[in-house]
């Protein structure tokens, strides 16, 4: 085991913790932030196939933007942890089981023995001033043009689809119209209502 | 013409569409509401004029562009056409329905039409990314329309459901096609089927295992069981609009998406997805059979239905052989046509305040109306198979294809299942011209949508005479994959 | 040809249908002459083509039209005309013709008179259709449209609860004989793979020796098979025992009904069939042996049960019956020609008697009891006349028709050497005793000795009408003569040549006609024969019994009550069947029905699987409850399962 694999084995490992304390920690907000510790780890490991770009991407795009966003969204909610773990324990030995059963086969079929350093060679060492960046972009915008494309639609719709599930004059919201306020009459705000001065208590019920 | 143009002239529809879908959206912004008509008459021209393109460029030879990522051939052409016809019938049907329901906004029409790119990306299809993104560009069109009545519970939490397990299929789909990468070193669908047919004993079993990820994603996308549970609840949650949507164009592409992986590409593995096909196959018939028979909601039943009509729909792929993915596109488009008629006449059967999908409001349609009823008729005599409605030769056509490749049990079971499910069917007519009406109000809908809906019903009937054709337009066309 | 051919069955269903489907607008009179119209062109028709076939001797076999082809078997309309077709065409017609007529004066009264003579001529329709077939579905149909019309005019009184019961008894019985006749076509179909009778006839003999296994170990000869199942059919058809029980009851039909379905026409299909088909026959002696078997049987049994009967139509019909047995006799010892040369003067006496008896049931008011009749020669003379000459016929006294047959069936089966030849001779010689005894029983207690009638009835007497009379005196004339006539030409002068086939061994007619030398020797020898004497016999003690001492009937009774009482409740056939069949079959019927239909079908296949999906839907609906996870868990089941099941096995 050389040095390289000591590194993946160990970003692997920090993954896989990670991921795992993500869906399994109590407060969300430390979840959160196993999930930028999950990000980190991923990117590391990219880091090791050479994929620069894609492990700064992951870390510029998701940590630095996405989940700085997601965790002031977490912070600012009040989330009731009781019942977000509702049931958990109900649902934990048979989801268990069929989790451990199959990670078990995973394993099985997807171990060593068909995916091993050996099994699949790896990839040529590049040349000198071999740009992983550039490669990529080349790619995107020769090869994969019609994806990309795609991809930008997909994007696209989903601006759309936000937008359209979100933006609106909801009635419940409360606007100030300061016109309307400064137009304001007495009688609007103010009713005189006459009443009998000491009201009977309501019979027949007893509380 | 300048010679890229002339190389992407087999896109020109999807560019039609997107550059319409974005020109919509932006003139839309500009429209009041009592003029939202135009965007309505823009996006029926959108899909006339996509047909004509679609229609205009067909040279018969099957053509690639983007070194493969893109195909266009008979299949595709036939699947496209397809998929304009419905959605301009759905945009039809469901014009009086959403304006009825303060839902008449350009973002329908404008996310219908994407939803269209991504059915049209979907059937041509040639790479598993493009197939993949196709996929999302649809299914991100679908969550957002569902959740369109963004002031109704129900449909709301139905676009919960939908986008959470449509996620996690997503993710099921991707995974299988990593695998796929894994072992053949390839995204193209041309480059995998030539990698697998020298693929190892031992790399077989990731292959299979990729197999049954991939698998699950079309599954999920056909509604098949054990994968169908979004089905009933998306149906019966999304207004009677988009149900109809979901419920028509986009079986075609969930069609072009079978084939295109499993005959496509995996078509020496078909050993394997065989079996398993023949599992969800017995499984969805038997599902979807049994449980319609309890329903109450017509909506809800119908997505059942669509359930055993998966199962039925998966005989004819599982023959894996050309007749049986002739009579599965065959299937496929009669369904399609007898659901868009049996979801509109929930569409028009409602109006302002009052959704028609119980059964009981179906009760005594005869004496309220004896056309529609007649039609309605039509619809759930096809739907059950019986002759000589065009529902009965495409069971006749799947069930063929099994017998032919000496499945004679799964025939049977098929048989019977059609008779269970015959029931539910038959109870629907029992309703319409046996029992009183609880509701006298007379039908509100426009005269396009009388026409339409009237056209979509006897056109079950009607093509009779050219089923011949049909059938044998349907095995030319799925003739360059298999 | 061919034209002629196909007009004369259709001439009939025009009338037919012209008399039924417009009978109100065309009214009584109009439905009449449209019905007799029709049946009287037929008639014409028949004896072009008999005169064409006697003497140009053209014979015609083939098809007319091909209405479906099934497994590469075509299913024709097709003709054969030869001679047996042509005798029968012309007995047909001209007794459904004389019955047409004699209609209007019978049925002035009735108010279902359109649709009497819509259903008499769509009879004679498919009697013509039956007749003139060359392949056995066609004969099928026919053989069905003739049991529906009879169904349909034995209960043409519907409002009668006795006319409705007879009618579902014919029906029933002939259900019978049916499943024979109908499992021999499919027989045959199997074995020769063609219906068409050209095609079977020339194969048949290769399967003279054929045999087949039914009950696995026991081989039978097909040839065998086929003709006794096609005779189960004829004996439903032409009431042999113990297929009898219907024909009594269908007296309960108008009288002209009686005449031309009951006793002229229908119920000889049977014989004709055989005939028919004496090319299968002729293979399976043993067929032949259970044929003669049955028919002796039927001619004593049904013989004896006539002598105690005292209803004036139901002595014809046992006289029919009786007469019926005769006839299979005849094909039972290979005498084709002499069955049908019976048939055919049977047929025109025995219409007659029908005839003269519903005369005599008019003269009456509808009164049918012998007992109350009497001296009825001085009011109606031409009736008495024609009923002598018929119950002369009947009785084989020469020179009337029925010696000439008669005599040559019991010549026949004389000669035969068949196994069973030996009691057959037997019960047809007391049959002639028997018969003629009975025939002049009622003849005596009818128009001879003291009005027993009361005397309303007595004031009302009076001979019918021309229209009565008239087909009366048109079949007493062949009565008479038809024997005399036809005899050598039918019989010896090779007439049936073609048509029916006699193997040498089987030959008993040709051995017969070595011997005949002419009428008048014939005559004189009949006039010295057993036969002649024994019905002189029974004449003479009908007269000592009826005439000279009246009393001495009821003294014999008293004595011999039991045989007295089994006669006159005909062997008891009728309680056997309902006792067994009818209520056994109701009894397991009920059974099936409560067992079977109510708890197994109903409750248990229908209700009980209704019921289970109905419980599975509600289970399985549990399943979709409604929470994402549950979901989403059931979906990363399904994948679990996928790859458990399809990488591990």
């Amino acid at each position: 085991m050389d040095f390289t694999q000591l590194i993946f084995y160990f970003f692997a490992a920090v993954l896989v913790f990670a991921a795992a304390m993500v869906i399994t920690i109590r407060n969300p907000v430390k979840a959160a932030l196993f999930l930028v510790l999950a990000f980190f780890s991923a990117a590391c490991l990219w880091m090791l196939l050479q994929a620069e770009f894609l492990a700064i991407a992951l870390v510029l795009v998701y940590v630095g933007a996405v989940m700085v966003l997601f965790l002031f969204v977490v912070m600012m909610l009040d989330i009731n942890l009781l019942r977000l773990r509702e049931g958990f324990g109900e649902y934990l030995p048979i989801g268990g089981i069929v989790a451990v059963l199959m990670v078990l086969e995973m394993a099985i079929i997807l171990g060593p023995a068909r995916f091993g350093l050996e099994k699949v060679p790896a990839p040529a060492d590049h040349p000198a001033g071999y740009s992983n960046t550039r490669e990529l972009g080349r790619l995107l915008y020769t090869d994969y043009a019609y994806p990309f494309e795609i991809a930008a639609v997909v994007l696209l719709v989903a601006i759309v689809a936000a937008i359209a599930l979100t933006m609106r004059k909801r009635p419940e919201t409360k606007y100030q119209d300061p016109a309307q306020q400064v137009r304001v009459q007495r009688n609007e705000r103010l009713k005189i209502v006459k009443m009998e001065p000491s009201p009977k208590p309501p019979q027949g019920k007893r509380r | 013409m300048n010679p890229i143009l002339t190389e992407l002239a087999p896109l020109f529809p999807e560019i039609f569409v997107l550059a319409m879908a974005c020109a919509i959206l932006l003139i839309d912004l500009s429209l009041s509401q009592e003029r939202r008509h135009v965007s309505f008459g823009l996006a029926l021209l959108t899909l006339a004029g996509a047909a004509a393109l679609t229609l205009s460029d067909h040279s018969g030879a099957a053509r690639s562009v983007f070194h493969g990522m893109f195909l266009d051939d008979l299949m595709s052409d036939v699947l496209k056409l397809g998929i304009y016809a419905l959605t301009f019938t759905v945009f039809v049907y469901s014009r009086a329905y959403l304006a009825a329901r303060g839902m008449y906004r350009g973002e329908y029409f404008v996310l219908g039409l994407f939803g269209v790119l991504g059915m049209m990306v979907m059937a041509s299809a040639g790479h598993l990314l493009v197939l993949y993104l196709g996929l999302e560009l649809l299914s991100l069109s679908l969550y957002a329309m569902v959740a369109f009545q963004r002031d109704s519970y129900p449909a709301t939490e139905a676009a919960m459901k939908y986008f959470v397990l449509g996620a996690l299929a997503s993710g099921m789909l991707l995974y299988g096609m990593s695998m796929l990468y894994g072992v053949t070193g390839s995204l193209d669908i041309a480059a995998v089927r030539q990698a697998v047919t020298g693929v190892s004993a031992a790399n077989n079993v990731v292959l299979i295992f990729g197999l049954v990820f991939v698998l699950v994603g079309l599954a999920f996308k056909l509604g098949a069981v054990p994968f169908h549970m979004w089905i009933p609840d998306v149906y019966h949650g999304a207004p009677t609009s988009v149900t109809l949507y979901i419920a028509t164009a986009p079986k075609l592409a969930a069609f072009a998406m079978v084939l295109r992986l499993l005959v496509g590409g995996l078509q020496d593995l078909a050993v394997a997805w065989q079996d398993m096909l023949i599992i969800m196959a017995i499984l969805s018939m038997a599902v979807g059979n049994v449980i319609a028979i309890a329903q109450t909601n017509l909506k809800r039943m119908l997505a059942y239905s669509a359930i055993s009509h998966m199962g039925f729909f998966l005989l004819g792929i599982l023959s894996a052989g050309a007749n049986g993915y002739g009579s599965a596109l065959f299937y496929i488009l009669v369904y399609a046509v007898m659901s868009l008629g049996a979801f509109g006449m929930v569409l028009l059967l409602s109006r302002a305040g009052h959704e028609a999908e119980q059964l009981d409001d179906f009760r005594g349609l005869n004496q309220r109306s004896p056309w529609y009823a007649f039609l309605m008729l039509l619809l759930m005599f096809s739907m059950a198979g019986v002759p000589p409605t065009a529902g009965f030769y495409a069971k006749l056509a799947v069930i063929q294809s099994v017998v032919q490749v000496d499945l004679v049990w799964l025939a049977a079971v098929a048989v019977l299942f059609s008779v269970i499910g015959a029931f539910y069917y038959l109870r629907v007519v029992k309703l319409m011209y046996f029992d009183a009406p609880a509701d006298t109000n007379a039908i509100q809908s426009g005269l396009d949508m009388r026409a339409l809906l009237t056209v979509n019903a006897l056109a079950l009937v009607a093509v009779t005479p050219w089923l011949g054709a049909f059938l044998d337009l349907c095995s030319r066309a799925i003739l360059t994959l298999a | 040809m061919q034209n002629v051919y196909l007009a004369i069955p259709l001439a009939c269903l025009a009338g037919a249908l012209v008399s039924g489907l417009l009978g109100k607008v065309i009214g009584r009179a109009g439905a009449a002459a449209a019905a007799i119209l029709g049946v009287a062109v037929a008639c014409a028709l028949s004896f072009v083509v008999f005169h064409d076939v006697m003497v140009a001797g053209h014979h015609f076999n083939g098809p007319v039209y091909t209405w479906g082809v099934s497994g590469g078997v075509p299913m024709e309309i097709g003709f054969l005309i030869d001679p047996l077709t042509a005798i029968m065409l012309v007995v047909v017609t001209f007794v459904s013709l004389m019955v047409h007529i004699y209609t209007i004066g019978y049925m002035h009264d009735d108010s279902g008179y359109q649709r009497f003579f819509s259903y008499i001529a769509l009879f004679t329709f498919a009697m013509l259709i039956l007749v003139m077939s060359n392949n056995f579905l066609q004969l099928f149909f026919g053989w069905e449209a003739v049991g529906l019309v009879s169904y349909l005019l034995i209960g043409f009184w519907y409002t009668r609860d006795s006319a409705t019961f007879a009618q579902l008894k014919a029906f029933l019985v002939n259900r019978v004989g049916d499943l024979g006749f109908l499992l021999g076509i499919a027989a045959v179909f199997m074995y020769f793979n063609t219906l068409d009778y050209r095609a079977v006839f020339a194969i048949a003999p290769q399967f003279a020796t054929a045999t087949m296994q039914i009950v696995p170990g026991v081989d039978w000869q097909v040839m065998t098979v086929i003709c006794l199942l096609l005779f189960v059919g004829a004996m439903g058809k032409s009431a042999q025992v113990p297929l009898h029980v219907w024909l009594p009851d269908s007296m309960e039909g108008p009288t002209p009904i009686s005449a031309l379905i009951h006793a002229a026409t229908m119920v000889t299909a049977g014989v004709f069939m055989v005939a028919r088909m004496s090319p299968l026959y002729e293979l399976s002696e043993t067929a032949l042996s259970v044929v003669l078997v049955i028919g002796a049987t039927t001619a004593i049994t049904m013989a004896l049960v006539g002598v105690v009967q005292n209803d004036i139509k139901r002595i014809v019909a046992y006289s029919t019956l009786s007469q019926l047995g005769y006839m299979m006799v005849a094909l039972g010892v290979s005498a084709y020609s002499v069955g049908i040369f019976h048939l055919m003067t049977h047929a025109f006496f025995k219409a007659l008697l029908f005839l003269a008896a519903g005369s005599v049931i008019i003269a009456m008011h509808h009164e049918q009891d012998i007992r109350k009749m009497g001296g009825l020669k001085k009011y109606m003379p031409v009736t008495f006349v024609t009923a002598w000459a018929g119950s002369l016929a009947l009785a084989g006294i020469p020179p009337f028709a029925g010696f000439f047959s008669k005599d040559m069936i019991i010549e026949a089966v004389h000669y035969s050497q068949l196994p069973g030849s030996g009691f057959a001779y037997a019960a047809v010689l007391a049959g002639v005793f028997i018969t003629a005894f009975y025939s002049f029983r009622m003849l005596f207690l009818v128009f001879h000795g003291k009005p027993r009638m009361d005397d309303h009835t007595k004031h009302h007497l009076r001979e019918s009408p021309w229209v009565v009379t008239g087909p009366l005196v048109l079949l007493a004339i062949p009565s008479f003569l038809i024997g005399l006539l036809t005899i050598e030409p039918l019989l010896f002068g090779g007439y049936f040549a073609d048509a029916l086939k006699v193997l040498p061994a089987h030959d008993v007619v040709g051995r017969i006609s070595r011997g005949y030398q002419g009428l008048g020797p014939f005559i004189a020898h009949g006039l010295q024969s057993p036969p002649f004497m024994l019905a002189a016999a029974g004449v003479l003690l009908a007269w000592l019994l009826y005439i000279r001492y009246p009393q001495l009937p009821d003294r014999i009774r008293a004595r011999t009550q039991p045989l007295y009482d089994l006669l006159l409740n005909k062997y008891y056939a009728d309680e056997f069947n309902d006792f067994v069949f009818a209520r056994g079959a109701r009894g397991l019927g009920r059974w099936f029905w409560r067992i079977g239909d109510v708890k197994l079908i109903d409750g248990m296949a229908v209700n009980g699987t209704a019921r289970v999906v109905g419980w599975v839907a509600a289970a399985v609906r549990q399943v979709q409850s409604g929470y994402v996870y549950h979901y989403a868990f059931a979906m990363i089941l399904g994948v679990f399962l996928l790859i458990t099941f399809f990488l591990h096995r």
